[in-house]
């Protein structure tokens, strides 16, 4: 970590994988995430919760893979689209939250992070822990946790 | 902690557990040395170690109980219970101890003077100078001779403990081992044993099993030799064996000890190695990983011609294989790890219900996999524990019984297949049928009416379901709200089976079933709507084909599916329809299979599409966000690196009910709005003639079977005397026709306090069908004939039946002006039925089947004194304004779901006796008014 080549010490920036969910572009924190991989013969489960995408084999692990699509109340992706996902570790368990697709890794000054708008969508504020404004347009920095989390949570509650 | 502080804590706990059983079996043969002397060493050993770790409180219990036990030794005092049980005392509070260090890292504080007053009274209750057994510490004690010696050095050297324990017991006991030359032995042996130590222990040490083997070679060399001084050494060797290997079974029971012991000491070592026991997880997941992937690696290379790469596949997957059973066996525990505590259970049981039992333990050394042993435990301490307070009589009743005074309960284990059958048997009073039928019904777990039909064993099991508990008499030791369904549950969601069968009088038998590890479970892999699932084999009884072309076929019952196999009726559900994915599969069109599953004890048919392949299979649990679906048990990946689901048949039982009740509840609504028959439970009987004859149950208000010989004659009628009362008996058929020796069926109809028996040749069946009454009859007694079970059937009128028998009876109501009725049910069946019980109770019966008939008879300003019909039709009557002020009662199958609103009663179709009763007393108070 000392060798990091910005100017700027590591705790003063972010880092965040792109994704694109829908029209969004979302930042997932880089430490958040394990790994990033194409989600292959998805077995579906029925009667499961309906964010709930399938299971699916991690190399020889079973991984459950959470819609993100769903999980933010977006229409649902088409059926050629397989999309990507980002693997998280969670207790003994991987999720895989899946996403339409990965882009870049971006770095942010921490400062720059600023509050949800009040008047987002409840369920979206509840996921989402700030915005950055790039150049174009914002990046949403989700909580991976809460993202999965709640999911999680869901039959227990 | 202090690792030192750990390994005590695990060693002692071990000790301990051993001390406990053994003290039992002691206090049943108080002259078995061993015994005595293992409890010695064993408790000699934590004190030591106590004092060793400054624990001082610890080592004065232990020395306290020491010290008493010596005295037992010495021959100073007497074992008796009260005696025992004060060193019990001494050992819990040990435990007590030990959890407050297990804690805390530290002693607690305090003292235990009391109890240790207590025991050294007790041993001073005899011995006259106590201070002198009490004082020194136990390895320097001198006046206690060569047995003591032995336990000394807990690393005992072997050669010569056996030794010492040796001579004692050579002189009392004959020779064990040996079976020829008997003469000659004593002698020899006598004059061999100092000699012989030294030279053979260690070599003997070496190599235990053999051992035997080597006995029998020198026995053969020496046949033939010298006898005197050819004998000596095998005679010694066995004798040396024998102890030695008593020793070691003592030993091995703490193998913690033994290591210890085995560490200092010379060749003897045991090669045992404490281990985590999360080590072992991790290695059992990685095998599992690895059975995995050369599961996969054979199913991608299938097919394959390489010699180059099949060959060292081969040997791969004969490695894991190995590697696998390897690893299962270190998680390999003797079931007898979880009995340990049990003789001291029925001890405590025996002793404070004032009891005899005898605790009989078989197949001790049966193994099973040791997360699966831990999950067990309690539920059969709970059930030993059971048998001893509930299944075992107290000894006066026993002896009454003609039944040895001591009760016995036998627990024994062993392998079947891939799984370990574990039975508790005690020869008590077994379970009261009658009690538990009476307590089922009183839960709403069943109805008098399915009671009539089941077997005892169905009864029986009701003790499994949630919520069931018969103890009249909450004891202190079992009783505390935790029944049977815990342990059934707990059993269950190791995918194991509970069952239970019991004698009156003779006793009751529980025998589990349980996977020999959870780990590995093979499975069957079934297919259902392009995606597949697992099933685990235990719990699948069979297979059944059905559908186009095969002999099963599933038949519907009012939207309900079942099968008949082997002449039993078991549910069937659909897959499809359970998970949801698709309709429920057309098994008249399509071939399809049915998977007799075992659900809680009972047969369950799951349908699907095919039946793909049998897989040992890795089962990964759940994740969380999927725990709440009852449908699944777990997934796995299979050989070919797909992700399948493992169904859950207990958790698919319960869906199953769900969605049945579910279905019948939306059932009952659809039937409130639309006009549609339903099914009725039609009793089948025979009576005069083959053909059978239907009786609706729901009239019937209960089966009875008279002896022959009870059924008087008087008046012209037969009567029975049945709960205190005459009851009239009249044949269906022409005349009773019941055979000797045999005892006469007879259905009871009772009505306001009086009954009425109808008697029959034979009861055929009972069916659940939807009647149809196809013609009517003028013949009397017969409303008129319907298909039943593909047969023509006369259905009984049993209104007509009532009249006969009633023949002789002061008219009822004769005074009275006859009431008149309006029927309303869209139900002919019904309709048929009612009306005629209400004429024959005095009422005079306008029937409707539906709405344009009462409105009809509404046009025609018919008048009435009580509308009687299904909560539907009424609220429609009154809707329409017709007959305002009149009196409604409403009949219905699901009176609880009417809303009594506006409806003068709500009464259960199936009770008669209650609408006559409140039509009378509605007429009652319309007189009075």
């Amino acid at each position: 970590m000392s060798n990091d080549s910005s100017e700027l010490g590591t705790e003063e920036i972010n880092e965040y994988v792109s994704v694109r969910i829908g029209d969004q572009l979302f930042g997932a924190p880089v430490n958040a995430i394990r790994e990033v991989f194409t989600p292959q013969s998805v077995t579906s489960v029925p009667r499961s919760p309906s964010e709930v995408a399938g299971l699916l084999n991690l190399r020889g692990r079973i991984v459950t893979a959470i819609d993100a699509r769903t999980r933010l109340g977006l229409p649902p992706r088409s059926a050629d689209e397989t999309g990507m996902a980002l693997g998280v570790e969670r207790g003994s368990e991987i999720f895989g939250l899946i996403v339409d697709s990965v882009g870049e890794v971006l770095r942010r000054p921490r400062a720059e992070l600023e509050p949800v708008p009040a008047h987002v969508d409840a369920s979206w504020r509840s996921m989402v822990t700030g915005v950055h404004r790039l150049e174009k347009e914002l990046l949403a920095v989700l909580d991976v946790s809460a993202v999965i989390g709640s999911a999680a949570g869901h039959e227990a509650a | 902690m202090d690792d030192l502080i750990s390994e005590f804590l695990t060693e002692t706990a071990e000790s301990l557990d051993v001390i406990d059983s053994e003290l039992v079996r002691f206090e049943n043969n108080p002259d078995d040395r061993a015994i005595l002397d293992n409890i010695f060493r064993l408790l000699h050993t934590v004190k030591g170690t106590c004092g060793f770790l400054g624990l001082p409180r610890l080592e004065a219990v232990a020395h306290a109980g020491e010290t008493l036990l010596g005295k037992f030794r010495d021959g100073e005092l007497k074992v008796t219970p009260p005696m025992v049980t004060l060193v019990l005392e001494s050992i819990d509070q040990i435990k007590v101890l030990l959890d407050a260090l297990e804690n805390t890292g530290v002693e607690p504080a305090g003292d235990d003077k009391p109890l240790i007053k207590r025991l050294e009274d007790a041993a001073m209750g005899v011995a006259q100078e106590p201070a002198a057994v009490a004082e020194p510490e136990a390895p320097a004690e001198p006046e206690v001779p060569e047995g003591f010696d032995v336990d000394l050095g807990r690393e005992l050297r072997p050669g010569e403990v056996s030794l010492a324990d040796l001579e004692a017991a050579f002189q009392n006991t004959e020779v064990e081992g040996v079976e020829p030359d008997a003469p000659a032995e004593e002698p020899v042996a006598e004059t061999a044993a100092p000699l012989g130590v030294g030279d053979f222990d260690p070599e003997l040490g070496r190599e235990i099993r053999p051992g035997e083997v080597s006995t029998a070679e020198l026995e053969a060399a020496f046949a033939s030799a010298e006898p005197d001084p050819g004998m000596a050494p095998p005679n010694i060797i066995t004798e040396d064996m024998s102890a030695e290997e008593a020793l070691q079974t003592a030993v091995a029971e703490l193998s913690g000890n033994d290591a210890a012991a085995g560490g200092e000491g010379g060749p003897r070592v045991q090669q045992t190695v404490r281990v985590g026991v999360d080590v072992l997880e991790a290695l059992m997941t990685t095998v599992s990983e690895l059975v995995l992937t050369r599961n996969q690696l054979m199913q991608t290379v299938r097919g394959i011609e390489d010699d180059e790469i099949k060959g060292p596949l081969q040997r791969l997957s004969a490695v894991t294989g190995e590697l696998q059973d390897g690893v299962m066996k270190t998680r390999m525990q003797p079931i007898g790890d979880a009995w340990r505590k049990l003789p001291r259970i029925v001890r405590d049981v025996s002793t404070e219900l004032g009891k005899k039992i005898e605790l009989v333990m078989d197949g001790n050394e049966t193994e099973l996999d040791r997360q699966v042993l831990e999950l067990i435990k309690d539920p059969l301490t709970h059930m030993v524990r059971n048998s001893a307070d509930h299944g075992l009589e107290m000894p006066a009743d026993r002896v009454q019984a003609g039944k040895p005074e001591k009760g016995t309960i036998k627990l024994s284990a062993y392998h079947e297949g891939g799984h370990i059958i574990i039975s508790i048997a005690d020869d008590g009073k077994g379970l009261d049928t009658k009690r538990i039928a009476e307590k089922a019904i009183e839960k709403g777990l069943t109805t008098t009416e399915e009671v009539s039909r089941l077997t005892e064993q169905q009864i029986h099991r009701f003790i499994f379901a949630a919520g069931f508990s018969t103890a009249a008499k909450v004891t202190n030791l079992s009783g505390r709200g935790v029944g049977m369904d815990v342990v059934r549950t707990n059993i269950e969601q190791i995918g194991g089976v509970v069952d239970v069968s019991s004698h009156a009088g003779r006793g009751t038998h529980f025998s589990i079933k349980i996977p020999l590890t959870l780990a590995i479970v093979s499975a069957l892999i079934i297919g259902c709507q392009d995606q597949r699932f697992a099933i685990p084999q235990l719990a699948v009884r069979e297979l059944v084909r059905v559908g186009a072309g095969s002999e099963h076929s599933v038949e519907t019952l009012n939207e309900a599916r079942v099968m008949r196999l082997r002449d039993r009726l078991m549910p069937i559900v659909d897959l499809h329809e359970v998970l949801g994915v698709g309709d429920r599969l057309d098994t008249e069109e399509t071939a399809a299979f049915v998977v007799v599953l075992d659900a809680g004890g009972r047969n369950v048919g799951l349908v699907v599409d095919n039946v793909l392949d049998t897989e040992e299979i890795v089962v990964k649990p759940l994740s969380e966000s999927l725990r709440g679906v009852q449908a699944y048990s777990g997934a796995t990946i299979l050989g070919d690196g797909s992700v399948i689901m493992i169904l859950d048949p207990n958790g698919l039982a319960g869906e199953i009910i769900s969605t049945m009740d579910d279905e019948a509840t939306a059932e009952a609504e659809a039937t409130k709005v639309s006009e549609v028959q339903e099914t009725q439970r039609l009793l089948l009987v025979r009576a005069g003639g083959e053909e059978p004859k239907a009786v609706p149950l729901s009239l019937v208000t209960r089966l009875e079977e008279f002896d022959p010989a009870t059924i008087e004659r008087t008046n012209d009628r037969d009567v029975v005397q049945y709960r205190g009362r005459l009851m009239p008996i009249v044949p269906m058929g022409a005349q009773m026709q019941c055979a000797e020796g045999q005892r006469q069926p007879v259905l009871v109809f009772s009505e306001n306090h009086t009954s009425i028996g109808l008697a029959v040749d034979e009861i055929v069946d009972v069916v659940e069908e939807r009647v149809d009454l196809q013609m009517g009859s003028d013949r009397q007694g017969v409303i008129g004939s319907a298909i039943i079970k593909g047969k023509a059937t006369d259905v009984v009128d049993i209104a007509w039946y009532l009249d006969q028998s009633r023949a002789g009876d002061v008219q009822r109501r004769s005074s009275q002006r006859r009431r008149r009725l309006l029927l309303v049910d869209a139900d002919a069946f019904t309709r048929r039925m009612i009306a005629p019980l209400l004429a024959a109770a005095g009422y005079d019966v306008t029937p409707a089947g539906g709405m344009h008939e009462v409105q009809r008879i509404a046009e025609a300003d018919d008048q009435f004194d009580a509308l009687v019909g299904d909560p539907a039709a009424l609220d429609r009557i009154r809707a329409q304004g017709y007959w305002p002020d009149l009196p409604t009662i409403a009949v219905t199958d699901w009176p609880e779901d009417t809303q009594a609103e506006g409806l003068t009663a709500v009464l259960p179709r199936s009770d008669r006796s209650a609408l006559i009763a409140t039509l009378d007393e509605v007429s009652q108070e319309e007189k009075a008014a």
